[in-house]
């Protein structure tokens, strides 16, 4: 546990060691990236297994004074962080493997694989970080990964762009978070969560305070997690190559900004405006997400709304003051949703498209993707057993028992359009007459096989850590750390899972009828609402609305400012120099040799001084 | 008696004397003599830096000699004046004679690849540097103006001669505003030297503290000498609407000279801020204290706003540059441990961080003989090296963590977040504009479709990797471990701080 610190180091050594070499080593360079994470993932499941029962563990040193505060770097160990170090590591060292051959054949192998090392790097130290600041750190190096990942096909016009407006996008949130770190600073003296939490409980900090501060963490957790109304950028993001998808904006970074909040969560619990800040935004993004997903043609943005909406699922749950469910929705998602992704870039990989227009009969062909996507698929949609199932039902119940009827009815149809869509996406992927592929349609090697088997038998197994039926071991453990909530069991009415279950079969009945028997026109829906659909279509016109309004807005300022600096500005100075000029001509034409002009110079001057002598009485004292 | 400062202070001169023996058309021996005379002042002020003791406070490395001494006789009875030679150290001005030293080396490194080069082109670099040296190690009023004005004349040259098409307008330009800043420091000196009978940095500061100041200076003298100090630094810094001088210098001048002077020059006005106006007027500082935070917003949000939507990377850079400095003056401003703090990180971590970037854009230049934003795109496919350089010094410019420039804007933030939250807050939108002017221009030259025409260039070569690698490499180390600058900061800190405090 004391060597918790090499974790996020060995990927970090993958980045060092493939940026200097990985010219040389060429596609051995995955071995290398695949072996350092592969260690990570053992250790940290060293580190799992060590806070099962046992005591947190945390280790500091001085990083810099601020007056009489001393800032700490270190690295703690708690059931919370440990949980999130396997699902990272564990997420990572699949992508790694997987991306062996995803990648194979391009370019920049060793480029991707450092990259890959250094968002490992980033994130993991994100996880363990003790304090604020250190969070803060890592928060923007993840987004650095991503940034880098995204605009990995870096001549790619929509590549670049996608970077770009991701890294700035977040940084829009990340400004809450930096301004909240401070504030929370000035209150309590420190960055550390347990001095922090300490103020909090001997109510130092005043309540509006509390929320303040409260809300602005919540400003970066919605960056990152692409919440309403700052998640363009998350679909935009599918630019990047699949395999990075799977774990940046699928598993780990788009997860951060819950982590983040459920890593703060006595701060929020201490607010109710917050909670239901928290509450409201995740319900809102949600419906509004997966409402999108419904339309979309690129099977990768539809995952992406898909992964918006389910972020929003979990922030639901944890404004609704149910902690282990929004963690366990955090943790079942990381599994199938990286799961799809891996499998919708075998997919792509094989027909070499991403328009599930242009694909279809692929079941028989993908005879191991296929599978493994509609178990994906099942999970995600809630139907029963599956590891979705269980983590939506907690979310749906806590948010019923937390009185919030209006968000539980909006996560009820949002959990039926997640259905409709997923099956949406799997008939028109899987099923129907094959379409036109020039090439062989082959299924992918087996490092790529590998890392979605394995996600394939957690997307299952692991709703079983938190059941009704079996007990509730993921509670039971997540409640050792120092984050304290209540552990009751909730327990709704009956009708909710059922329901659930109801709404959930209903979306993939429909969608069979759609897309799989065919014996409903596709657009019966969208010829009734054309409107409607074209709305939803365009994404609400999101983009369209920041592209009118801030975008044009910035740089109609900054050309406002940029022509008064070039003629206003400028001509002020130009002029004081125009002044300097004509007082020096003027003075020279003084110098013209006429003798009488001097002489009455010289007059003038004594007449002056003479005058200035009688008006101040003597000497300049 | 120790003479080590002097020796640092003057060791260019050896690099020049040597200059002056060689033939003008032995052009690689005068490269080489150019750049020994540069690598002297960077060996003395590493020695001088292991011998300092960052834990003891006051001056360290004093020399003092009488120099000018003269009686003035007035209706009011004679007075003694006396100008001595005098130089020491605090830990800031190590930290900016090391920076000095360092961006120095680099960029007469950076010069080897210029083609017009000549004799005096590197004997008015070294001077530069000779001035630069002085600035920081005097401490006496006299003997600072006089260094202050060495620089200003290599300099005017350097711009004037070596300069891109528009060289001699920026360089008059260049010369007025400065010429005015200089008769202001001059006239301010001056009042401050009849009014207390010495030049001294020490003893001025003691007779400002002490009880019977008020007689000696009264405060409407002070504030007016703090203003006035405000606006002849305010044109080095540059403080808005002073700036557009250097704007023009930053785009004429040749990227070597523009390393020294976005990297080092600028920081003089910020280090007389510190020194003068602080130092001696703390009490009438923290009257200004409202309206220099709100000089240091306008600076940086004024500075972010243009650099998005100029075409040309000198252009971005040298707005950034304006942006930049807001942070200086917010953390001035803040009047904190932690807001000073941020202010001396940030002029160093900016020096750096210029330095490394037009470094860059002198490279860019060299091959394509061009610095507009739209005659780049995917660069990073001909060069991969110097687009990972590039995008990893744009990164640290917008004050990624991990790299200097984000503990001297953290820092200056936390700073006047405790004093002036609402001033704060609004300066804190720059964070979100700084990506979004420097990801414009970054991505803009290095990612998208490759052009053709950038197949024939070169990537880094190894002379050229020292300057970059070596930048980045401290930016770095700055980031990951800023103790390794704090420490050395600690006393003069303690000393400013005790002034604040009253």
């Amino acid at each position: 546990m004391q060597n918790a610190w090499l974790i996020p180091l060995l990927p970090l050594l993958s980045f060092i060691l493939l940026l200097l070499f990985g010219k040389k080593l060429k596609e051995a360079s995955a071995y290398a990236g695949i072996l350092l994470t592969f260690l990570s993932l053992v250790l940290s499941v060293i580190v799992m297994a060590g806070q099962w029962g046992g005591e947190s563990y945390k280790a500091e040193g001085l990083w810099l004074n601020i007056g009489n505060h001393p800032v700490t770097m270190g690295f703690e160990i708690n059931p919370l962080n440990a949980l999130m170090l396997v699902v990272v590591s564990l997420v990572s060292f699949l992508v790694h493997l997987y991306s062996k051959g995803y990648m194979h054949g391009d370019d920049r192998f060793h480029v991707f694989f450092a990259y890959l090392g250094l968002f490992t790097f980033a994130m993991l130290g994100l996880v363990l970080s003790p304090n604020l600041l250190q969070v803060y750190i890592f928060w923007e190096l993840v987004g650095l990964g991503s940034f880098l990942l995204i605009g990995y096909y870096y001549f790619k016009p929509e590549a670049k762009a996608a970077a770009k407006k991701a890294f700035i996008m977040t940084r829009i949130g990340d400004v809450g978070l930096f301004i909240g770190i401070i504030l929370l600073f000035w209150q309590t003296g420190s960055f550390e969560y347990d001095e922090i939490f300490k103020a909090i409980g001997n109510k130092i900090i005043s309540p509006d305070m509390i929320t303040l501060t409260a809300i602005l963490i919540f400003v970066g957790a919605v960056g990152k997690s692409g919440q309403l109304p700052l998640h363009t950028w998350l679909p935009d993001a599918m630019e990047g190559p699949t395999p990075v998808s799977a774990l940046i904006h699928a598993a780990t970074m788009v997860a951060a900004g819950v982590y983040l909040v459920a890593s703060m969560y006595p701060l929020f619990e201490a607010s109710a405006a917050a909670m239901t800040t928290v509450a409201v935004v995740g319900g809102i993004t949600a419906v509004f997400a997966a409402s999108i997903g419904l339309m979309q043609k690129d099977i990768k943005r539809v995952l992406a709304y898909s992964t918006v909406s389910q972020l929003g699922y979990m922030m639901l749950a944890l404004g609704s003051g149910s902690y282990t469910a929004g963690i366990f929705h955090l943790m079942t998602h990381a599994f199938f949703k990286a799961l799809l992704f891996l499998a919708a870039g075998s997919v792509i990989h094989a027909v070499h498209t991403q328009n599930i227009e242009e694909m279809g009969g692929l079941w028989n062909k993908l005879k191991v993707t296929a599978p493994l996507f509609l178990i994906g698929a099942l999970s995600i949609s809630g139907f029963p057993l599956f590891s979705g199932f269980f983590s939506k039902d907690e979310i749906l119940m806590a948010t019923y028992e937390n009185g919030r009827y209006v968000l539980f009815t909006l996560a009820l149809i949002a959990a039926f359009f997640t259905a409709f869509y997923m099956f949406r996406l799997f008939f028109m992927v899987f099923s129907g007459s094959p379409a036109n592929h020039t090439q062989e349609v082959k299924e992918s090697e087996i490092s790529m096989k590998v890392p979605m088997l394995v996600l394939g038998l957690l997307a299952i197994v692991a709703g079983y850590l938190n059941t009704p039926w079996f007990g509730s071991f993921l509670e039971d453990y997540l409640s050792q750390g120092p984050v304290s909530f209540s552990t009751e069991e909730v327990h709704g009415p009956v009708w909710i899972p059922v329901l659930a279950v109801v709404l959930s079969l209903a979306g993939i009945a429909l969608a069979y009828v759609m897309y799989g028997k065919k014996t409903l026109a596709r657009d019966w829906l969208s010829r009734s609402f054309p409107s409607l659909s074209s709305l939803i279509y365009n994404k609400y016109y999101a983009d369209e609305i920041y592209q009118a309004t801030v975008v044009r807005g910035t740089t109609v300022f900054s050309y406002f400012w940029s022509y008064v600096d070039r003629y206003l500005v400028e001509a002020a100075v130009n002029g004081t120099a125009g002044l300097v000029h004509w007082i020096g001509k003027k003075g020279s034409e003084f110098h013209n040799g006429q003798v009488q002009r001097f002489g009455a110079i010289a007059l003038a001057g004594l007449v002056l001084l003479l005058l200035i002598f009688a008006v101040t009485g003597g000497y300049f004292s | 008696m120790n003479y080590m400062l002097s020796l640092l202070v003057f060791s260019p001169l050896v690099g020049i004397l040597a200059l002056s023996f060689l033939s003008w058309k032995n052009e690689r021996a005068i490269k080489l003599a150019g750049l020994f005379g540069t690598l002297l002042p960077l060996i003395l002020v590493l020695i001088a830096a292991a011998g300092f003791h960052s834990s003891v406070s006051g001056l360290q490395m004093t020399e003092q000699a009488n120099w000018i001494s003269y009686t003035l006789e007035g209706l009011n009875g004679s007075m003694q004046l006396k100008i001595n030679y005098e130089l020491g150290i605090t830990g800031l001005s190590l930290v900016l004679l090391i920076l000095t030293a360092v961006v120095s080396f680099l960029a007469a490194l950076a010069s080897w690849n210029m083609k017009n080069a000549s004799k005096s082109f590197f004997i008015f670099f070294l001077i530069l540097e000779l001035g630069m040296l002085g600035v920081f190690a005097s401490q006496n009023l006299f003997l600072f103006f006089i260094f202050f004005e060495i620089t200003l004349i290599p300099m005017f040259f350097l711009i004037g001669r070596w300069g891109y098409a528009d060289r001699e307008k920026a360089a008059y330009s260049f010369l007025i505003y400065n010429g005015i800043g200089s008769a202001i420091l001059l006239i301010v000196f001056v009042a401050l030297f009849m009014k207390t009978g010495t030049l001294n940095y020490g003893e001025l500061t003691k007779i400002l503290a002490s009880p019977d100041g008020a007689a000696v200076a009264g405060s409407t003298f002070r504030l007016s000498v703090l203003v006035s100090l405000l606006i002849a630094f305010g044109i080095k810094l540059p403080i808005f609407p002073l700036h557009t001088w250097m704007l023009r210098v930053h785009v004429q001048a040749p990227p070597s000279i523009v390393m020294l002077h976005s990297g080092i020059l600028l920081k003089i006005g910020a280090y007389g801020l510190f020194t003068f106006g602080v130092g001696f007027f703390p009490e009438e500082f923290k009257k200004l204290g409202v309206l220099i935070a709100i000089l240091g917003v306008i600076n940086l949000l004024y500075g972010a706003f243009l650099a998005i939507v100029q075409t040309d990377l000198k252009k971005v850079l040298a707005y950034s540059s304006v942006s930049h400095m807001g942070i200086v003056l917010i953390g001035l401003a803040a009047m904190n441990e932690a807001g000073v703090k941020g202010a001396i990180f940030q002029l160093v971590s900016h020096g750096l961080i210029s330095a490394l970037l037009f470094f860059l854009i002198g490279v860019l230049y060299e091959r394509s003989g061009s610095s507009d934003i739209q005659d780049f795109s995917g660069l990073a496919a001909a060069m991969p090296v110097t687009a990972g350089v590039l995008l990893a010094g744009g990164l640290a410019s917008l004050g990624l963590p991990g790299m200097s420039g984000f503990i001297s804007e953290f820092l200056a933030f936390i700073g006047l977040f405790q004093t002036m939250p609402i001033i704060a807050a609004i300066g804190a939108l720059g964070i979100i504009l700084t990506a979004v002017y420097i990801l414009r221009a970054v991505l803009a030259v290095t990612f998208g479709p490759k052009k053709e025409t950038h197949s024939a260039f070169k990537d880094l070569t190894v002379l050229e990797k020292v300057p970059a690698f070596v930048l980045l490499a401290l930016v770095l180390l700055i980031g990951v471990y800023p103790e390794i600058l704090s420490k050395s900061l600690t006393t003069v800190l303690d000393t400013i701080l005790l002034g604040l405090r009253g």
